[in-house]
């Protein structure tokens, strides 16, 4: 008995003081930003990455204050999971000059009054340098908010040496990719060549129900599709259309070839011939060699689609310090400062001068389609054409709501639930939450 | 609790200071003064999160969201109850919770009884026996449910399928335990009971040791054999325990939480099939942000325990236990 109440009281607790943050008392004072000075300390808050990001980082700060000697940078780290709640609780008065932000969030950010602007501040040639997939990632209602450095894209990759004995032509260019159809005569092929007759992995390990699904599983597929998840603000119309049941009903249908991945090794470990998952895999995957091959994801009728889109940087609403900022954020975004990072975590550079020349991504070089499918960005799902290839998650401060349906629904189609009722119960539970919140517009 | 407080303290320090009143009338306050620190813990942990769910289940609240909380009434609950998407969830949700209390407090509770009739025997190396059979409380919930992914993992991968098919020639090989929506709460609930029956066994295993071995002897001179000394002398002797086992078995099935997150929410498995009404009150709150529904579940969740505790308490007393 005690232990319900406990819990209970432990929800309502976590929830008052996480309301009483963001809640009606904070107001929304909307961006205030003063340029300053151009100098003295700014404060600055990451998220605790992986040890070589952060020491790039860090050596790109201390680059930075040796570079000029009026700025000093106050660096805070948070750890990877507390970091989004850090800025979601704290008023828009006591957020840092500049911080780190993931994609989807930004709009909420936004919407709450805590990010300013970046027009005024970082040069124009900084802006111009960023590549289209990461601009459409840091635009919210026209305006820019963020730069980013990396940016992250998806493949199928391949194990040359199961698809040769089996006989397979693959794909290199995103113009090529298997239709949907094609997918599933090469799965049977080349189940008969892999040891357990499962030759796929769709990353089953980090949960369709969550945010790999949203993103990286159902996004892809229903893109590709010709479907959206959100259509005018609203879901019903979109996200339980005929072509995305037709598209994810497909995806379902692969099950039977799919290795469920418990161990996270069916593709170094050779079970699998084709892996569907991110360039962050690259770093373990490499050990096949000249064997690992990257293909663009499969063809569901409108083209082949990746999403994009990572954590970048933006200014908080009041920062005291624009300008200086705004140089700190030009020199993130060097040539220099890019290499550095993305050399640390092998993400694919967001800058255009820095993707050109990039020893994985650039032209080629290993992982030059993963760099070709984000250089053709379609920008938010409803901008999205034949040719485009790299989309961006919706932009809206509802995203929670919209990447947990959306996550729940595939989860449910794929374990043999019928996609019209799982797609049709998801837009429902978004449109409801859109119209608690008058559509989340400001 | 406070007329008990009250009177303890009394007599003790009465004597030595009879002539101050000023102290005297400090006696009037020492009760409510030592069971304070409680009583204020109560109220800080227990008493004030509640009312404050009970009225924010009033109100429309969006976690992150510059919009003020909009007072909105009952239409929270009629939403969980005639909204016919969320009273299937939670309905299911609250079957779920059910289902698995009606077979875990049974089937956990004899189990650990039978657990330690077993291991209670004075038989060389019981120990290490014993200890075998405590690990899997040992081990953190996050690793043990690592493994338990690997055991129900799909296809012939799976150590389960892989023990299945080896006995049935390879007929049954590819059953997706956690996927399939018939067998995902049944594994979590064997999962469950591996993980915790051994505690429920220890406590069994404490009573057993207390029931009086003249009574064995008394028996066994009436000629009773094991079995009859079992049910005579056994089970009444631990009785209260068994009770007190049960009881905490029950609430242990309604907060269920750790295992379907740690099982379902990683892979591929349809939600649905193994929500509780404590993940989806987290979901609801914390993932989708709706604050003021969360805290409508949280009251009727809150309202159904105090009821189930009530019946649970009655029921106990009219047979003459704790």
């Amino acid at each position: 008995m005690a232990g319900i109440i406990a819990a209970a009281a432990a929800v309502s607790v976590a929830a008052l003081s996480l309301t009483g943050c963001g809640g009606p008392d904070t107001g929304n004072p909307g961006p205030s930003v003063q340029a300053g000075s151009g100098e003295g300390t700014i404060n600055v808050w990451a998220v605790d990455g992986q040890a070589a990001e952060n020491d790039a980082l860090k050596k790109i700060i201390s680059n930075f204050e040796t570079s000029q000697n009026k700025i000093k940078v106050n660096l805070k780290l948070f750890p990877s999971d507390q970091y989004t709640k850090a800025v979601n609780s704290a008023a828009p008065g006591d957020l840092p000059d500049v911080l780190d932000f993931d994609g989807p969030t930004l709009a909420s950010f936004v919407y709450n009054g805590k990010m300013a602007p970046l027009k005024d501040s970082v040069s124009e040639e900084t802006l111009s340098n960023q590549t289209d997939s990461i601009k459409a990632q840091n635009t919210v209602d026209d305006a820019v908010y963020g730069v980013g450095m990396m940016n992250a894209g998806l493949a199928l990759w391949g194990n040359k040496k199961l698809l040769d004995s089996a006989g397979v032509e693959y794909p290199t260019t995103p113009e090529g990719a298997w239709t949907a159809e094609e997918f599933s005569g090469v799965l049977d092929k080349l189940a008969a060549v892999v040891p357990g007759g499962k030759p796929l992995d769709l990353s089953e390990q980090y949960g369709f129900a969550g945010e790999w699904g949203t993103c990286c599983s159902a996004g892809p597929v229903i893109w590709s599709g010709g479907g959206t998840m959100l259509k005018d603000n609203k879901a019903s119309g979109a996200l339980d259309s005929e072509a995305n049941v037709k598209s994810l009903t497909t995806l379902a249908s692969w099950k039977k070839y799919t290795d469920p991945n418990a161990d996270g090794l069916a593709f170094p470990n050779g079970r699998v011939a084709l892996s569907w998952v991110g360039h962050w895999t690259y770093p373990t995957y490499k050990a096949l060699g000249s064997d690992l091959v990257s293909i663009p994801l499969p063809n569901f009728g409108k083209g082949t689609k990746t999403a994009s889109g990572t954590f970048a940087w933006g200014m908080g609403a009041t920062t005291k310090n624009g300008a200086a900022s705004g140089k700190f954020l030009d020199f993130l975004m060097s040539d220099e400062s890019v290499r550095i990072y993305t050399d640390a975590n092998g993400a694919p550079p967001a800058t255009k001068t820095a993707l050109s020349v990039s020893n994985l991504y650039g032209p080629g070089k290993q992982l030059q389609l993963l760099g070709d499918q984000l250089s053709k960005a379609c920008g938010p799902e409803e901008q999205i054409t034949e040719t485009c290839v790299s989309v961006t998650r919706p932009v809206t401060a509802g995203y929670p709501i919209v990447t947990d349906q959306v996550g729940k629904a595939e989860a449910a189609i794929y374990s043999g639930k019928d996609a019209k009722e799982a797609l049709s119960a998801a837009a429902r539970a978004i449109d409801q939450n859109f119209a608690d919140n008058d559509g989340y517009k400001k | 609790m406070t007329t008990q407080t009250q009177k303890i303290p009394a007599p003790a320090v009465a004597p030595a200071k009879r002539q101050s009143s000023a102290i005297l009338t400090g006696h009037r306050f020492a009760g409510p003064l030592f069971a304070s620190p409680a009583l204020i813990g109560l109220a800080i942990f227990l008493v004030a999160p509640f009312v404050l769910a009970v009225v924010l289940s009033f109100y429309r609240v969006q976690l992150n969201s510059p919009r003020p909380a909009r007072f909105i009434g009952f239409e929270q609950y009629t939403r969980l109850f005639t909204d016919p998407d969320l009273s299937a969830a939670f309905g299911q949700a609250l079957l779920n919770n059910f289902t698995f209390a009606l077979i875990v407090v049974p089937v956990q509770t004899v189990l650990a009884l039978g657990l330690a009739v077993l291991v209670n025997r004075k038989l060389r190396g019981m120990v290490v026996f014993r200890t075998f059979i405590f690990m899997p409380l040992v081990f953190p919930l996050a690793l043990t449910a690592v493994i338990w992914r690997l055991i129900y993992s799909r296809g012939d991968e799976g150590l389960l399928n892989a023990l299945l098919g080896l006995f049935s020639g390879g007929a049954l090989s590819s059953h997706d335990w956690l996927g399939s929506p018939s067998t995902a709460l049944g594994s979590i609930i064997v999962m469950s009971i591996w993980q915790s029956v051994s505690f429920q066994m220890i406590i069994v295993l404490a009573a057993l040791q207390s029931v009086p071995t003249e009574l064995y002897e008394a028996a066994a001179l009436d000629r009773a054999n094991k079995w009859q000394q079992f049910i005579n002398v056994t089970v009444p002797g631990i009785r209260n325990t068994l009770i007190f086992v049960a009881l905490i078995t029950t609430i242990f099935s309604f907060r269920l939480f750790d295992q379907v997150y740690l099982l379902s929410r990683s892979g591929s498995v349809d939600r649905g099939s193994t929500e509780t009404v404590m993940t989806q009150i987290i979901n609801t709150g914390f993932d989708n942000n709706n604050v003021g529904q969360a805290a409508a579940m949280t009251v009727i969740f809150m309202l159904i325990i105090t009821m189930i505790a009530i019946i649970q308490r009655a029921a106990v007393r009219q047979r003459g236990g704790v």
